[in-house]
């Protein structure tokens, strides 16, 4: 589809705990399909790439699924480059994975460009019956950092379009992000170093330039 | 629509700051390094588009398959992924046979089978194309060599 290419391209990247139900809110977006046997985990990063309309122009929206393991956590933050928006994702069944969200805000705070959208999403509202996070806990949380908040089940299809397209809206809506996240930031590679798993201190980013240079 | 899925890792290499970053990182732990880093590492080299380093990025990703048992399931993805860039599409099916062996559902590892299946489909047609014509050449030489051949006698 080579006409799919002249359209403004819109970056969403998907960030949350491992098991959270990323995956699945996205092939129920995408594919509309949901596969409760599916329960690999995410390999580093999977990617869709979905058409849609916003207010009557179409967006080339590109998807980043990203691995939520702690094993990828070092290599997430080259992920961020040119990010217009950031879906993060909890599961309302589990409080370990809300109580981990603040961690997930900071990274992406820290990675992304002023303005980027940020949304909130409580997973598998499926499961109400197990809860163990409330949806104005939730709600409060998304209103702390700023972000627009829903509760939403890629197994019973609720709200799955409705966070898409309103990240989208939020992007279209918000002046100078688009041309902003082109631009970017350069804080990926430094991020890239801060983040070893050696927890040395900062500043290696920077060292970069080996004298000698390395051909191997 | 019968459109490609894509292989995100694949076609989106880090800057040259980017993976000098888990170089440098990978070269100070030296002889002791971690798992992580090394991993870190052959991600990154696997990633890139120029082919020692995708090759270097392979032989890393190898050594932690056999060292670090906990770590196959990446490894195999990418090592699959690494030599799918690299051509060696034998070697990249085995990689991610083994994957899907394991885990029948994983949507990447079939995403990547459909990938790898187009290009030996597509390279299996340019091969029998390039045989092909061999054969018509050395028809033709061969039946003009023994045309003159019987001139002679």
């Amino acid at each position: 589809m080579a006409s799919d290419d002249t359209l403004p391209t819109l970056k969403v990247l998907l960030i949350g705990p491992s098991g959270a139900g990323k995956s699945a809110l996205l092939t129920r977006y995408c594919d509309d399909e949901f596969d409760p046997e599916t329960s690999a985990a995410t390999i580093g990063i999977d990617f869709k790439i979905k058409v849609l309309n916003v207010r009557g122009k179409p967006y080339r929206l590109t998807l980043f699924d990203t691995a939520g393991q702690e094993r990828f956590r070092t290599l997430s933050t080259s992920f961020y480059r040119g990010a217009h928006g950031v879906l993060l994702v909890y599961d309302i069944s589990t409080r370990a994975s809300f109580l981990s969200m603040e961690r997930w805000f900071n990274e992406a705070e820290a990675n992304t460009v002023e303005g980027v959208a940020l949304y909130l999403v409580g997973a598998k509202l499926d499961k109400a019956d197990a809860r163990e996070v409330t949806t104005e806990e939730g709600q409060a949380l998304a209103e702390a950092h700023g972000a627009k908040f829903c509760e939403a089940s890629a197994k019973t299809r609720e709200n799955v379009r409705l966070a898409f397209v309103d990240i989208v809206d939020r992007i279209v809506q918000t002046p100078g992000l688009i041309q902003n996240a082109r631009l970017g930031r350069a804080a990926g590679a430094v991020a890239l170093g801060n983040g070893g798993s050696s927890g040395s201190g900062g500043g290696d980013g920077y060292g970069a330039y080996l004298p000698g240079g390395c051909s191997c | 629509m019968t459109q490609l899925p894509y292989a995100i890792d694949a076609e989106t290499p880090l800057s040259p700051s980017e993976l000098g970053v888990l170089r440098a990182q990978y070269e100070k732990e030296g002889e002791m390094v971690g798992v992580q880093t090394k991993f870190n590492y052959a991600w990154g080299l696997v990633k890139s588009n120029v082919r020692s380093e995708q090759h270097l990025g392979v032989m890393l990703l190898s050594e932690i398959f056999r060292t670090s048992p906990e770590r196959r399931r990446e490894c195999l993805y990418y090592l699959a992924l690494g030599n799918y860039k690299l051509g060696n599409y034998g070697e990249a099916r085995r990689y991610n046979d083994l994957l899907i062996e394991k885990e029948p559902a994983n949507l990447q590892a079939s995403n990547l089978r459909t990938l790898i299946d187009d290009k030996v489909a597509k390279e299996g047609l340019m091969g029998v194309a390039i045989v092909s014509g061999v054969a018509v050449a050395a028809g033709i030489i061969g039946g003009v060599l023994l045309r003159n051949l019987g001139r002679k006698r």
